[in-house]
Formats: C-alpha cells, structure tokens, sequence
C-alpha cells in the first residue's frame, strides 16, 4: 500500500460510515413497508414513491423549490453589496465580518425564536411603530409567507457573504482600476468585470442557501405557524405523528434528488467550471 | 485552580461510576415530569441509582423501545399507547401485589377505560383539551364552534397536533372524536379547511405568551398550560366544549425488557405516596391522578374539573393503522391548503 492509500482511509471510513451506511438505511427503510408504531416491517414494496407522486405531495416539494428559490434571490440581492462592501472595508474588514458571523454564536433555535418576539402583535415592530402613531392596528408581520421568508433569509444570508466575500476579496483590485482607467462607469465595471469574476463565489454561494432553504423545517413551523408545509416538515411528521419511517424515508431521498439536481445544474454553469 | 479542581472533580466523577455498585434503575419520563429532590430521597430510601432521561413525545420515546433493548426500565407512556405497546410485547404486566399504595389513585383511576385492570400502567398525571380565552375580549366559548367565530379572525389558534384538530372537528359536527368513517372524516377536514382561514397559527405550547400578551384571544389549549397562562394573566379562563373534548392520561409502565421488575415496582409504588405525588405535580404543574395527593394541593377548577363536565370528556384509544394514515393525509391536505 502507498502512502495516498493510507492517507485516504480515514476520509475513506468516515464517507462509508457516515454517508453510505446512513443513506443505505435510509434507502432500505424507504422500499420497506410501515411498522404500526414506528419503524418498518417485510415485504418490499415501492408504495411509498407512488404515493409520492400524488398532486397533494408534488404541490408541497415545488411549494418548497419555490421558497428556497426566492430565499436565494433575496440572500443574493442582499448579501452581494454586503460582500463587496466588506471586501473594500480595508482595516475594518475583519470587523464586518466578525458582525456577519455573530449570529452563529447563538443557538438558531433561539435566533428563530427571538423574530417571533420582533414580528408578534405585541412584538418591537408593532409596538414602536403604534407609539409613533404610524399604524393603528398591529400589522399581521407574523405567521404568514413573508415571515419565513424573512426567518430563512435571516439565517442563511452569512452562507452566501461568505462565499461571495472570498471570490471578491481574491480580485484584484488593479483589474477595477483599468476598467476605470479605460472609461467604464462604476456600473459597467461592476457588470462587466466584478460580477463575472466572482461568479463561482455567487454560485457556491447560492448552493449553500439553497440547499439548506430546500430541507428546512424549524422556520416554516414556528414563524409560519404551521399553517404552511414545506417538505422538511412533511418529512418531521412522517417519524413523529404519523409514524410511517418508510414514507418519509421516500420523501427525503427524493428531496437529495432534488436537491443533488440543483447543486449539477450549478456546477454545468460555466461560471462554476474555473472555480472547480 | 478552578481548571484543577475541575479536572479533579471529573476523575472522582469518573471513577465514582466504575465503582458504585448500587443496583441502578433506568427512568425515561417525559421532561420537566418529576421532582427532582424526588428521585434523589428514591434513591436514598432504596440505596439504589436511578440514571434518569427525558423525551418530549411519545414517538421519540417509542422510536427508542421498541428495539426492545433501549437498556430503559420504566416508561410513561399516554395511556393510548399502553395496549399497542402491550400487544408488541413491549410492557411487562404490572403485579399489583407489589403495588400496596394503588388505592391512593383517584376513583376516576382506579378502573380506567383504557386498562380496567390496571395491568399495564399506572396513572400519573393527565390533561384535557380545550379552550382557553380572553374574558375581556370574547364571549364565554360553550361549544368548539367558538373557535370558528369569524369575528376573532386572526387571534385564534389551534393545536399543532392532527388527532386534537381532527377529533375536534369531527367532535363539532357531532361525530366521535376516534371516527374512523371516511365520510366523517372528509366533513371535518372540510371544517378544517373551513377554520384554518381565521387562524392565527397551529402552534402548541407557545401560544401561552401569546395569550399572556394579548395577541390570541382564544386558543384551543391542553388544561395544564392553559393553567399556568391563566396564572400568569387573570384575563384568561377555560372552557370544557359541550360536545365533549379529549383527555389524556400519561401512566407508569414497566418494560419487559427490564431486568429491574421488583425495583421498577418499589419505584412506581413510591410515586403513588401522596406527599411524593403531590410534589411532582407542583413542579410538573399538571394535574394529578393521584386523590390523596390532590388533597395535599390547592383545589383548580381548571386542573380537576367538577363530575359533570369530566362526564363529557372521552379517552382517545390508539387508531387502527390505516385510519392513522388517512388522517394524516387529511392532516397534510389542511396543513396544504
């Protein structure tokens, strides 16, 4: 054995232990069919993907691709100025970016929480915008679409200044400068010099919201109020109240499917060609 | 120094664990369910160890049982889960010899639909689901139609939970709340679809501070947080629905994987003292099934309602398979709408 063989095995059994093994489970429980109190029972059957394709369900996975989709566009839209403005911030730069990371230090389960106590009828929002005599009534900012959407953007945004950030901080600045030099407007030189430069930092950077966006379940349930499903939650309620393992097993294959299809559609872009 | 003794305090820890010989039981109970001063005078009393977990829902607890190897001894399970958990060979019969202090159950326990004999668990504490509203702000709710009232559009919420919402529904339209008719449950899924438009929000525990604040005005909520929110706020009360509304009894069971069937016993038999019972139910603040207890604690209307409103309530039995996954269907169709 050469030594790259030996250096590979520790990467090696942790894909296998960790990566296969769990999704041949997940795989194996998906084609088994549903124990009475949890867990799965013989034969083999394929049940649990025909029901899949159900408009009930289908409705729920695009509801979901939707969601995820106008998160990333908003994360983009926001989070690309944010980048360049801290890749330009010279000796604060580390400074911005320590703000951008502080989020993490909380738990995202109090983070999520703490937006019920800014969006809620008797929350910050409504609160100082009644005493300022600017609204009479409070205004419904909770329990509704535009609330998980506003929850998912909020917690996913660093994933995509971060990405963004490093594209653009590896740029050179002289590239700009000639750009200026030679007549361009700042616009044009963003267009046509900054933007297509730090494409595979947008791509990976949209990659790491979406994803996640895709998957997600605690935002929907508590700022949607559990009124809307997205396929992470359709997912939770397989292995809790309803108790079918073989279902949701199904559900969240085909969700990586989904979801596996997105990352080859971005990395085809060429775009993210140079970057890999 | 601080690191030092630190350090010194996880090697006695450590070897504490490798030496203590003290026969040790395994107790999985709900969380915030006990005392925990209670559980350290058991282990006193017995000279025994009780490794203590908690979960937060039936189908966590049974994900981790059914294995029949959980290394787990006593369980507590709603009473709904009792039989199916018994037919799967799961739970040891109980041996009420080895139960002296049963008769401190309250006579509404002692016979209990679910398990007349007592044989696979004893009642511990239980809750019921209904409405609980603001007083200032809303009409006193009789019925569960209270919570369609399109005048409250916005400020009501329900359950996040398919059984409580689409027993409710079908209880609303004079339907039993287990109906397993296709029929029936299409009409309540249709007052569900109904109903979700006025909704502020599914949501559980939560909507206690929401309720405390103002936002909610009325909510369909389990009796024990609706007792606590009450507490907290004198604006709130509670009402029992006229068409009847659900109760659920959490018991004490032992399972047949246990190798501690004798000490699970002394464990259960010491949960039933009053004063031990009563205890739990102050740092639990549910309500209690056990009667001598009750009397060691202040009397609550809301916790421990009066005979002829406990007559309306019914004990939800566990549904057959395939009636669980058509509801869950209607559930995701709602929840879809």
């Amino acid at each position: 054995m050469n030594t790259r063989w030996w250096f590979l095995l520790p990467a090696r059994v942790w894909t296998a232990l960790f990566l296969l093994a769990p999704l041949g489970i997940v795989g194996a429980y998906s084609v088994l069919t549903r124990g009475d109190y949890g867990g799965v029972e013989a034969p083999w059957t394929m049940e649990s993907y025909t029901r899949l394709i159900d408009p009930l369900y289908l409705a729920i996975l695009w509801r979901s691709v939707w969601m995820a989709t106008l998160s990333t566009v908003l994360c983009a839209l926001l989070g690309f100025p944010l980048a360049l403005f801290i890749a330009r911030a010279g000796r604060r730069k580390n400074l911005w970016l320590q703000l951008v990371l502080l989020p993490f230090w909380t738990s995202f389960l109090v983070r999520t929480y703490a937006w019920l106590f800014i969006l809620r009828d008797t929350g910050l929002v409504n609160t100082v915008l009644q005493r300022l005599h600017v609204i009479r009534t409070p205004l419904p900012l909770l329990y509704n679409d535009g609330a998980v959407l506003l929850g998912l953007v909020y917690s996913f945004l660093p994933f995509f200044v971060l990405p963004v950030y490093a594209a653009l901080e590896r740029l050179d600045g002289s590239l700009a400068e000639a750009a200026a030099d030679l007549g361009a407007r700042p616009l044009s030189t963003l267009r046509r010099v900054i933007l297509p430069l730090s494409a595979p930092g947008i791509a990976a950077g949209c990659v790491l919201v979406f994803i996640p966006c895709l998957g997600s379940y605690l935002t929907p349930d508590l700022l949607g109020g559990g009124k809307t499903v997205m396929v992470g939650n359709l997912i939770q309620n397989q292995f809790t109240t309803a108790r079918d393992w073989p279902f949701g097993s199904a559900t969240s294959l085909v969700l990586m499917l989904v979801s596996a299809l997105a990352l080859l559609m971005m990395m085809r872009s060429p775009a993210t060609k140079e970057m890999l | 120094m601080k690191r030092r003794a630190f350090l010194a305090g996880g090697a006695t820890a450590l070897l504490g664990c490798g030496r203590d010989k003290r026969p040790r039981l395994n107790v999985y109970n709900w969380s915030s369910y006990i005392d925990p001063a209670m559980v350290e005078r058991f282990e006193r009393e017995q000279g025994v160890r009780v490794r203590y977990g908690t979960y937060e829902g039936n189908e966590e607890m049974l994900a981790k049982v059914v294995t029949g190897n959980s290394g787990w001894d006593v369980v507590f399970p709603t009473h709904s889960r009792l039989a199916p958990m018994a037919r799967h060979n799961l739970l040891a019969p109980l041996d009420a010899r080895r139960l002296p202090s049963l008769g401190n159950l309250d006579a509404r326990f002692r016979r209990p639909v679910w398990d007349a004999d007592l044989r696979w668990g004893v009642p511990y504490m239980w809750n019921a689901t209904g409405i609980v509203y603001n007083r200032q702000q809303t009409a006193v709710p009789t019925g569960w139609d209270a919570l369609w009232s399109a005048g409250l559009k916005g400020r009501m919420t329900m359950l996040d939970d398919p059984e409580d919402v689409i027993g409710v529904c079908l209880q609303k339209l004079g339907f039993p709340f287990d109906s397993v008719e296709e029929r029936q449950l299409q009409a309540a899924k249709r007052e569900a679809v109904r109903q979700k438009q006025l909704l502020r929000a599914y949501i559980n525990a939560e909507v206690r501070d929401q309720l405390v604040a103002g936002d909610v005005l009325a909510a369909q909520l389990w009796s024990t947080t609706a007792a606590q929110a009450m507490r907290a706020a004198p604006q709130l009360a509670f009402a029992y629905p006229r068409e009847g509304y659900p109760l659920y009894c959490d018991c004490a069971a032992v399972l047949r994987e246990s190798k501690r069937y004798e000490l699970a016993h002394e464990f259960l038999d010491f949960l039933l003292r009053p004063e031990v019972a009563a205890a739990n139910a102050r740092v639990a603040d549910t309500a209690t099934a056990n009667g001598a207890a009750r009397r060691l604690l202040p009397a609550d209307a809301v916790l421990y309602p009066p005979d002829e409103i406990y007559a309306r309530g019914v004990w939800p039995p566990a549904l057959p398979s395939a009636a669980q996954r058509y509801r869950d269907r209607l559930w995701t169709e709602i929840k879809a709408a």
